[in-house]
C-alpha cells in the first residue's frame, strides 16, 4: 500500500518533472537551433526568424494536435486549475508553437521557388489533415514522415544537388537544372553542419512531441493508482 | 496528450514554478541571440559579456594599437583596435578607431569621403556607447572630446563653395 502511494507520488513528481522542465526546454532548443545555419564560406552562425508561411503553418500544426487530441486545450487552461498552473501550460503551448514553427524553418528552403513550392506542399498536407480523423499515434507517424521527408529533400537532395565541391556528375547536373528553370530552384548553400543541426533539431522536436504523449500515459497511471489506493483505503 | 492533473500537490507546484523561471530565462536568452546574431562562440562569449557588464577591451592590444597611431600607421592601429573591442562597446576605443580614420582621411588638397564616412560611424558609435559627453585626455591629440571630432568628420563630408579656396591647403590636421 505504502509502495504503491511511494511509486505513485514518484511518478507524478516525474511527470511534473517532464512536463514543466523537460517539454519547455526541448522545445525551446528547438526554436534556438531550428533557425541556425552555418555559412559555407566562413562557418559564420547565421540566425534566421521564424518567416510569416512558417508562423501560418505553426498554427496549423498546433491546431492539428489540439484535434488529434494530442493536447487538450480544455483541461490544460481550466477555471478550475491554479493560476500557475494555467500560467505553465500557456508557456509549454507557446513554445510548442515557436518550436514547431521553428522546425519548418529548418526543413524549407530558405527563398526562392522552392522555398514556395515546400510551403505549399506542407500547407496542402497541414490543410487536408484538418479534415481527417487522426488519433495522437497516427498524427505522430504522419509527422515523423512528413519532416522526414522535407528534410531527406533538403539537405541531401538538394544540398548534394547545388553542392559545389561535389563530383563533376553533381555539379553538372546542379547547373543542369540550374540553367532550365533559369535559376528560379537555386538554393542556398550552407556547411554540413546545417544539415545535421537540423536533423538533430528535429530529432529533439519528435523526442518532445512523444514525451507529450507519454506524459498523459504516467497521468491516466496515476490517476488508476490513486483511485485504487482511495478504493482501498 | 498533453491534459491537466488535477492533483497538484506542493513540491508540483514549485517545480512549476522554478521550471517557468528556467525556461523563461533561456526564452529570453534565444531571443538574445536572434537579435544580436553573433557569427562564432566567441562572439556569443563576448556578447554575454557585455550584456552581463564584465566585458573589458584588450588593454594590451589597445597600448599596441596606440603606439602604431602614433607613428601613423593607422589601418594596423585599427585592426589591433578592432581585436581589442571586439564587441565594439568601448567608446573610448571607437574614438581612436574614428581620429585614425579622420587622421588617415584628411589631405591637404582634399578628405577622402570613404574614410571620413567610415570615420563618422565610429564616432557616433562611441558618442552612442558614452552615458557622458566623452572626452578622452590624450596630449598627442588636438581634439579631445567626441563631439569636436565629429564636427570635424561631418565638415569634411559636406561640399561647399569654399572647398574651392587655394587658402585651404594652409590648414593644418588636428
Amino acid at each position: 500500500m505504502s509502495d504503491e502511494l511511494r511509486i505513485s507520488r514518484n511518478r507524478s513528481k516525474n511527470q511534473a518533472l517532464v512536463t514543466y522542465v523537460v517539454l519547455p526546454f526541448i522545445f525551446l532548443t528547438v526554436a534556438l537551433l531550428g533557425g541556425l545555419r552555418v555559412s559555407s564560406e566562413s562557418h559564420a552562425f547565421m540566425f534566421l526568424p521564424p518567416s510569416l508561411i512558417t508562423l501560418v503553418l505553426a498554427v496549423l500544426l498546433v491546431l492539428l494536435f489540439v484535434r488529434g487530441r494530442l493536447i487538450e486545450i480544455r483541461s490544460l487552461i481550466a477555471g478550475e486549475n491554479p493560476p500557475a498552473t494555467n500560467v505553465a501550460h500557456i508557456w509549454i503551448l507557446l513554445t510548442l508553437f515557436f518550436a514547431s514553427a521553428q522546425a519548418f524553418n529548418s526543413v524549407l528552403p530558405e527563398h526562392g521557388l522552392l522555398h514556395w513550392l515546400f510551403s505549399f506542399c506542407f500547407l496542402w498536407t497541414l490543410w487536408n489533415n484538418q479534415f481527417s480523423s487522426f488519433d495522437a499515434r497516427r498524427l505522430l507517424r504522419s509527422l515523423v514522415v512528413l519532416f522526414g521527408t522535407a528534410f531527406a529533400l533538403k539537405h541531401l537532395l538538394l544540398a548534394s544537388l547545388y553542392s559545389t565541391d561535389g563530383t563533376w556528375l553533381k555539379r553538372l547536373s546542379g547547373a543542369v537544372v540550374s540553367s532550365i528553370t533559369l535559376g528560379a530552384l537555386d538554393s542556398e548553400q550552407f556547411a554540413p553542419a546545417t544539415g545535421y543541426i537540423s536533423f538533430f533539431t528535429l530529432g529533439l522536436y519528435i523526442v518532445g512531441l512523444m514525451l507529450i504523449g507519454f506524459s498523459h500515459q504516467q497521468i491516466s497511471t496515476n490517476t488508476d493508482i490513486a483511485l485504487t489506493s482511495s478504493r482501498d483505503s | 496528450m498533453l491534459s491537466s492533473n488535477d492533483d497538484t500537490p506542493m513540491q508540483q507546484r514549485w517545480i512549476q514554478i522554478i521550471g517557468l523561471a528556467l525556461s523563461a530565462v533561456y526564452a529570453a536568452a534565444i531571443v538574445w541571440l536572434y537579435a544580436t546574431e553573433p557569427r562564432s562562440f566567441k562572439e556569443v562569449a563576448t556578447g554575454a559579456q557585455v550584456a552581463v557588464g564584465t566585458y573589458q577591451v584588450d588593454q594590451e592590444k589597445f597600448n599596441a594599437a596606440l603606439t602604431l597611431f602614433r607613428r601613423d600607421q593607422f589601418r594596423a592601429a585599427r585592426d589591433e583596435w578592432l581585436r581589442a573591442d571586439a564587441a565594439q562597446s568601448d567608446p573610448r576605443t571607437q574614438f581612436y578607431i574614428a581620429y585614425s580614420f579622420y587622421r588617415e582621411g584628411w589631405g591637404r588638397i582634399y578628405y577622402d569621403q570613404d574614410l571620413f564616412k567610415q570615420g563618422l560611424e565610429a564616432v557616433n558609435r562611441a558618442i552612442a556607447l558614452s552615458t557622458t559627453p566623452l572626452t578622452v585626455d590624450d596630449e598627442n591629440l588636438q581634439m579631445h572630446t567626441a563631439a569636436e571630432l565629429k564636427a570635424e568628420l561631418e565638415q569634411g563630408t559636406e561640399r561647399s563653395w569654399g572647398d574651392a579656396n587655394p587658402l585651404k591647403v594652409l590648414r593644418t590636421r588636428k
